[in-house]
């Protein structure tokens, strides 16, 4: 490489920091360090002529390492670092340090002391730019079409915008017919429509306006061009990564060909077999072959194989006039190459019969919510009259109970949100359908925190729905006339009331669909305590996983009524686009490098690393050296925290860089107090140190703070260092615990400071000379204070003696 | 209803101390849905007892309410309640933490006294009467033996039971 030139930009705030920074005496220190070429001061460098300034040094000086002082580095350095580039210098060439709120305003009072820090802080920034090296960076081609798992409602809104924007969608759903939880929900609030509708395809030349919305049967849907719908289908295994993947397919036969079914009905009639339609809550019957409910999609039969007779009957295949139906079909594996996928599992209800005391499944007029809207449906098994299943008589008397193992710490500890809703319209549906039900609704709270919500209850009060406020302990039966008995306590009256009842409707927890901790095991991704597939950040990135490329959305997250599922829909989709449309991913490699002289047959990078970018590959014979994945790469640095044998590097934060910065910041004090680092995470750590810096918070010119991306990356060696570069404390600054932006670094700091503490005991030093700290930006107080705190402290310790002098 | 200043410093004091107490760790769990009510046996048969409204009144801080009062003392301890708490508040084992807490502070009906006296005198808390001696022998049942009432009085002396019982009998 060619020989060094660091050209440094001292911006003084239109000389505003001047005021108590010397300047003068800063120009003359880094002039006279070895390497420096050029030192230029400006009021500013971010923006029109400090640009420039910088842009020309290159060209014409030659300088091929640039170090800027600038307020606010984190807003800032996204321009310097593009001039740069423009000048021909690799962007990564850069260092920036803010002199302004890291120095001269929290110790303003102070300006010998800031001034001699300044020093100290420009020394570290240069020694720093000095070992830099150039990034490249790197393209990975991505595959311009999505696989999305799951075709309820959420699943098909996703798939129809895909689509709508020309990506290649294929859509997957495990039952023989799309709609999920829709089909059998019946009407949903808060709009009292029919739940099976979707925004339709624009691609359906009957769509006319913007405002068109469809049911599923009408909406043309099956007849995007660029849509692949795959039913009875599920995924079998996932291979490759992010833009790349290849997904195998098992698609269960259906024995009807949806090119020739009719749907003329026809099989149904010949059919010998009959069974409880589990999709009708079994209050009716169907055939071995069957379609739902008429308004179904796709509008093809299917053969239920577990009851079917094939060959000993066989009576459909010879009525069918259109030769659909064909007994030989078999599974077939089918391999999808996908850019991206989305996953649309969704939720359903739990099941109740583990609470024993309320009979479910036990006595047949204790029903759920689900099964009370197939009865509500016109298209269901009772035509919309609301009965009791044991003898099918009218249901005039109605109890519903909400929270069935929800809010229960015994089984789903969380509030499933969309119950409360579910009964009162449930109640008021009943209620306007038939005036003379008796309908009581027993809660524990009712919420309804939706916009138009609160109308559901008090039209449901209205109608003289009756309300109880207690949850009930136990139904039981009156064996001679098998009505229904439900205790609970009136807690506002105070008083045990036994209420009887026709018919027991419970409003039973929301669950995560069966299958899905199979498929985040497939796809690699987590799940939360509950089950449900867990968001990369419940506050910004709801629809995202840790891995790239892979999305969430509807009621797989959690459960969630269709106006919000329809939202995250949405939201997955334009993820989706904005990953998919380039066609591919651009990434920079300030990513981990392996050492492979020193990796060697030790497992704990790839345990560690919370992106799966690590892997071992054998070199020879049972030996393995580690690969990092360029394109999985997040470039935290944990791994290089967690190697034993220091084989792992980053390639902006090497240890020899890091090594550099903090004997610059150690090497001059100016101020009559120990010497204190605090080492902050490139995320809340440091922005901490800034909003106390912008907040004006003031605390002593002996802290000096460094930078890492993560403190996951800290080995045990480097906390020593920080002693023996001249640190009489060490402060080692973080996210919160839970709050980690790489997920477990700063669990790992923790531990590693714990650690380093009891190895300060052995070598006979205070261990209370290093202390992790937990903050976030907003807490710039708290680390003022710590400053103060720790520099207190290091001052009744006393001088740390090293052997050999420090 | 909450009044004045010296009783919201009792109050928020009363709820830490059940918290402490073996037994009554899970009390700030309850959210007052009324299963342990209408679970309750008790509860059935007389108004006299509500679990629930002795949890709440303890939360409220209503402790003179809770502990001079005779509820705590009618829990037949079936442990419905605590079976089938959704929060798994434990119930029947918090009524003993506020017995104990009574018993603590001077409150105590008479027959539990008489039993705690019964128990320091010679090991039981029923006396063995001359009706039940008579009966053994034609159950072929072995004649009773003495209890190991020193053992027991070691013990009760070391947890503290005695110097309470004690203190009862002064008040």
């Amino acid at each position: 490489m060619d020989e060094v030139k660091v050209g440094v930009f001292l911006s003084d705030c239109g000389n505003q920091l001047s005021k108590i920074l010397d300047f003068d005496a800063l120009t003359n220190y880094v002039k006279k360090i070895s390497d420096v070429t050029l030192v230029g001061r400006r009021s500013e460098f971010r923006r029109g002529e400090g640009l420039q300034a910088i842009k020309n040094a290159i060209e014409s000086e030659k300088i091929n390492r640039v170090v800027v002082a600038e307020s606010l580095p984190k807003l800032s350095e996204v321009n310097i670092v593009q001039a740069v580039e423009e000048a021909g210098l690799n962007p990564y060439l850069v260092e920036t340090i803010d002199l302004k709120h890291h120095c001269a305003w929290p110790h303003r009072e102070t300006p010998k002391e800031a001034t001699e820090k300044a020093k100290a802080m420009l020394l570290a920034a240069i020694e720093r730019a000095k070992l830099l090296e150039p990034i490249e960076k790197l393209e990975f081609p991505t595959l311009k079409s999505t696989l999305i798992i799951g075709g309820g409602i959420a699943g098909m809104q996703a798939a129809i915008d895909l689509a709508d924007l020309g990506f290649e969608v294929n859509l997957i759903e495990k039952a023989p017919f799309l709609g999920g939880l829709a089909t059998r929900a019946s009407r949903f609030f808060p709009t009292d429509d029919c739940a099976i509708c979707i925004q339709s395809p624009v691609s359906d030349v009957k769509t006319i306006t913007h405002t068109s919305r469809k049911c599923v049967y009408r909406s043309g849907f099956s007849e995007i061009p660029n849509l692949n719908i795959l039913t009875t289908s599920k995924v079998v295994s996932v291979e490759g990564v992010p833009g790349n993947y290849k997904v195998t397919i098992e698609k269960k036969p259906r024995y009807v060909d949806e090119m020739k079914c009719i749907a003329c009905d026809l099989c149904t009639t010949v059919c010998p077999v009959e069974v409880p339609d589990e999709h009708n809550a079994k209050l009716k019957t169907r055939k071995a072959i069957y379609m739902q409910v008429p308004n179904v999609h796709p509008p093809v039969y299917v053969i239920d194989e577990s009851v079917c007779k094939f060959y000993d009957c066989a009576k459909c295949v010879k009525i069918c006039p259109t030769k659909a139906i064909n007994l030989d079909q078999k599974s077939e594996q089918i391999i999808l190459n996908v850019g991206s996928i989305i996953v649309a599992t969704g939720f359903q209800e739990w099941d109740s019969s583990v609470i024993r005391e309320y009979h479910y499944g036990d006595y047949p007029d204790v029903i759920t919510n689900l099964d009370l809207a197939r009865m509500i449906d016109g298209f269901g098994p009772t035509g919309g009259a609301i009965v009791r299943p044991s003898d099918r008589k009218p249901a005039k008397k109605i109890v519903m109970i909400q929270c069935v193992g929800s809010r229960d710490r015994r089984w789903k500890p969380y509030c499933s949100s969309i119950c409360c809703m579910i009964s009162l319209k449930h109640a008021s549906l009943i209620k306007s359908a038939h005036p003379d039900t008796d309908i009581t609704l027993c809660y524990i709270d009712i919420r309804t925190t939706g916009r138009e919500h609160e109308d559901y209850y008090e039209r449901a009060r209205e109608m003289g729905i009756k309300f109880v406020k207690g949850r009930p302990s136990e139904i039981s039966r009156n064996p001679e006339t098998n009505k229904l008995i439900v205790d609970v306590e009136d807690e506002l009256l105070k008083r045990l009331l036994e209420l009887e009842a026709d018919l027991v409707v419970l409003a039973p927890a929301m669950v995560p669909a069966e299958g899905t901790k199979e498929l985040a095991e497939l796809l690699s991704i987590e799940l939360d305590k509950d089950g449900f597939f867990k968001e990369y950040n419940a506050k910004l990135r709801p629809t995202e996983t840790k891995l790239r490329g892979i999305y969430l959305c509807g009621g797989a997250t959690f459960p969630k009524d269709v106006p919000t599922a329809s939202l995250h829909a949405h939201s997955a989709a334009i993820k989706a686009v904005k990953f998919l449309t380039t066609g591919k991913i651009v990434k920079d490699q300030r990513t981990a490098v392996i050492n492979e002289d020193y990796c060697g047959d030790c497992e704990f990078c790839p345990v560690t690393c919370p992106y799966g970018a690590i892997s071992l590959e054998e070199t020879t014979e049972g030996h393995f050296v580690a690969k990092v994945s360029d394109l999985l790469c997040e470039g935290c640095g944990i791994c290089v925290g967690t190697c034993p044998l220091g084989a792992i590097e980053l390639r902006h934060s090497r240890p020899s860089q890091m090594q550099a910065q903090m004997k610059g910041l150690m090497s001059v004090n100016g101020t009559s107090k120990p010497l204190v680092l605090a080492i902050c995470c490139s995320e809340c750590g440091h922005t901490a140190v800034d909003s106390s810096g912008m907040a004006m918070m003031k605390y002593p010119a002996n802290v000096r703070v460094m930078q890492v991306p993560c403190t996951g990356i800290l080995q045990v060696h480097q906390l020593l260092d920080a002693f023996k570069a001249g640190a009489q404390g060490v402060m080692v600054v973080g996210c919160k615990s839970d709050g980690c932006h790489y997920e477990v670094g700063v669990q790992k700091a923790e531990k590693k400071v714990e650690l380093v503490r009891i190895l300060l005991k052995e070598y006979g030093i205070e261990p209370e000379r290093l202390e992790m700290f937990n903050m976030v930006y907003i807490e710039g107080n708290k680390f003022a204070e710590a400053a103060q705190m720790m520099t207190e402290r290091i001052e009744k310790l006393g001088q740390l003696q090293l052997m050999g002098g420090s | 209803m909450i009044q004045g200043e010296e009783e919201k410093t009792a109050s928020l004091e009363f709820s830490e101390i059940v918290t402490s107490r073996l037994g009554g760790e899970t009390i700030r769990r309850c959210y007052q849905c009324g299963t342990c009510a209408s679970s309750c046996p008790v509860a059935k048969i007389t108004e006299r007892f509500n679990p629930r409204e002795i949890i709440k009144l303890s939360l409220l801080g209503k402790k003179d309410e809770v502990l001079s009062g005779e509820a705590i003392w009618l829990c037949c301890s079936c442990y419905n309640c605590q079976e089938r708490c959704p929060q798994k508040v434990e119930i029947a084992d918090l009524i003993y933490a506020l017995r104990n807490i009574a018993f603590e502070e001077g409150y105590i009906p008479n027959i539990y006294s008489d039993f705690a006296s019964a128990l320091l005198d010679d090991g039981r808390i029923v006396k063995i009467s001359r009706f039940y001696e008579d009966k053994r022998p034609a159950l072929g049942l072995p004649p009773l033996q003495p209890t190991g009432v020193d053992a027991l009085r070691k013990i009760l002396s070391a947890t503290g039971f005695d110097r309470l019982q004690q203190k009862e009998k002064s008040q």
